[in-house]
């Protein structure tokens, strides 16, 4: 074996070696988080937990109302939010794609799919909270549809970038006007795409604490009026993980054990959906 | 005579004796420029109706852009302008106020690769019918089949016209592009290509739809592939560098092409 061989393939394991090192630092992480939450999780769960409102120090009871107010407002925020970012991505992928306009909407679009949460939360107390007066579970789902507008824009955006222009020039040869082509053709070949985008989106604002934080706050009673204070899932955990009581603490873990169980089954859900969508 | 059609292996079609037909597109100094790249030069071509005209010449010749000025689709594309007369029926179509939509249910295109939609096969004939016409849903089932026949496609999925496009085998799909681009009753079949992406069995059937079609469609089919222009075609134009170089009888340029650099190209030479 030469020279040149030899130095390739030392080259070469060193390479891969550090390649699975620092997957395997990843993963080890990961594995650790997930095997907590699982084991602290299980531990706590208990139907009283689908049954019961968040109960005051040194009683029993569930999460039901925190369950609920996450739910309404994700969902809230995504009916608000997915809309708006599908437009959006319309606009940069196929109105505007050859316009400098475009490229400006799609950087500064860029800058906020990275801007900290924390900053959406105050932006919309500031807002909302300030000049209505009070919490709300409507500025909660607010905050978080800010959060998922760029990401569904972006994956909008891309989704119909992928569609190749060969289907525009078809549709367009048969003489049918923009607006039909986009919402009939465009919409239809890259449907997987954009619903991939909404998913993940929901998935990553379940999650969301801070901008809940300032908007929707807590609540600790049954609280099916978005227009109050509504009680919500992260805010939950990051009230009674804090606390000084057991079975706060349990409650914390039940709720992180669920709501990770929520957003990996979506991831599931997406890569099925995506495989589908690809395969036919 | 330099018989370059046996250097081709192929006998060319027999003349088409249609010089009297009439003139259904007549282009008249046509420039056209990709931003400032100047892709047609001063192209001057007369087709006739119901005839098959071939476009061939080397790649980047400007034979896909001349066909992409004729229904206008180059438009979709800020940066891309034609210049001079494109006459279809006496009026010039290049027009700014020539609307959009008759030019291209008169004027039919038809893509390299097959372009069906992400929908079923009735779906993708019927698309532009609902948009042109009023029609009750067995008068556009008949359209349907109607096309898919002409297509000579109907046999093979009278049964499963509710089944995804994207399922069909990719001669089928450029054949369900054709019955698309038929339905609407264009006068006009442009053909970029058409079986560059298929095997020859699908190009064979696509070839023979060609003939058929011709009854009653002005068809002009952009070829890279000589042997095929010479089967298909009554008349062809050979383009080189952006111009017109030659254009006559297909049995003509195939047999005694004029200029030198039409010989140089037929014969394999260059391209």
């Amino acid at each position: 074996m030469n020279a040149t061989v030899l130095r390739r393939r030392i080259l070469d394991w060193v390479a891969f070696a550090f390649a699975s090192l620092a997957t395997a630092f990843g993963l080890f992480w990961l594995a650790w988080i997930l095997w907590t939450t699982l084991s602290q999780g299980i531990a706590a769960l208990s139907p009283a937990l689908l049954t019961q409102m968040t109960p005051p120090p040194g009683s029993d009871g569930g999460l039901a109302n925190a369950f609920y107010g996450s739910a309404v407002m994700v969902l809230l925020g995504t009916v608000i939010g997915a809309p708006i970012g599908i437009a959006a991505g319309t606009y940069l992928a196929e109105h505007g794609r050859h316009t400098r306009l475009a490229a400006t909407v799609r950087f500064i679009n860029d800058i906020l799919l990275s801007a900290p949460s924390i900053v959406i939360g105050l932006f919309v107390y500031e807002l909302v909270v300030r000049t209505s007066g009070h919490f709300s579970g409507y500025a909660g789902a607010l905050a978080l549809a800010m959060i998922l507008i760029p990401i569904v824009t972006r994956t909008s955006d891309e989704a119909l970038r992928l569609v190749p222009n060969q289907m525009r020039e078809a549709a367009f040869a048969l003489g049918l006007p923009g607006w039909k082509v986009t919402a009939r053709i465009i919409y239809k070949a890259a449907a997987s795409g954009i619903m991939t985008g909404v998913l993940l989106a929901l998935a990553r604002i379940s999650g969301e604490t801070a901008p809940l934080l300032f908007t929707a706050l807590n609540n600790q009673f049954w609280s099916a009026n978005p227009a109050g204070p509504m009680a919500n899932v992260p805010v939950v955990i990051f009230q009674y993980a804090m606390s000084p009581y057991d079975n706060w603490r349990a409650l914390a873990w039940a709720g992180a054990l669920v709501l990770t169980a929520f957003v990996l089954t979506l991831n599931l859900l997406v890569r099925l959906a995506a495989r589908k969508g690809s395969g036919k | 005579m330099n018989d370059s059609a046996t250097m081709i292996g192929v006998a060319p079609a027999p003349p088409a004796g249609d010089d009297s037909a009439p003139v259904k597109i007549d282009i008249k100094g046509l420039d056209f420029f990709y931003g400032r790249h100047k892709a047609l030069q001063d192209v001057n071509l007369a087709i006739r109706e119901g005839s098959v005209t071939a476009i061939i010449g080397p790649s980047g010749c400007g034979k896909s852009t001349l066909l992409r000025t004729i229904n206008r689709i180059f438009e979709i594309y800020p940066d891309q302008r034609a210049d001079g007369e494109i006459v279809i029926d006496g009026r010039n179509v290049l027009e700014r106020g020539y609307s959009l939509s008759t030019l291209r249910q008169r004027v039919g295109m038809v893509f390299q690769k097959p372009t069906p939609f992400a929908s079923s096969i009735r779906a993708n004939v019927g698309f532009a019918l609902g948009h042109y016409e009023r029609l009750s849903r067995s008068e556009a089932d008949d359209r349907i089949e109607d096309a898919l026949r002409q297509a000579a496609l109907w046999d093979e999925v009278k049964d499963k016209l509710g089944a995804s496009a994207l399922s069909l085998s990719g001669g089928q799909q450029q054949r369900l592009c054709i019955a698309r681009t038929i339905a609407v009753r264009p006068e006009i079949v442009l053909l970029d290509e058409p079986t560059s992406a298929l095997d020859p069995i699908s190009t064979a059937k696509i070839e023979e739809l060609v003939h058929e079609l011709r009854q009653r469609f002005t068809i002009v089919i952009v070829t890279h592939n000589m042997q095929q222009a010479a089967r298909v075609s009554q008349r062809t134009a050979f383009f080189h560098l952006g111009a017109l170089v030659e254009y006559g009888d297909t049995s003509e340029i195939f047999t005694n092409p004029r200029a030198g650099r039409t010989k140089d190209y037929i014969t394999g030479r260059y391209g």
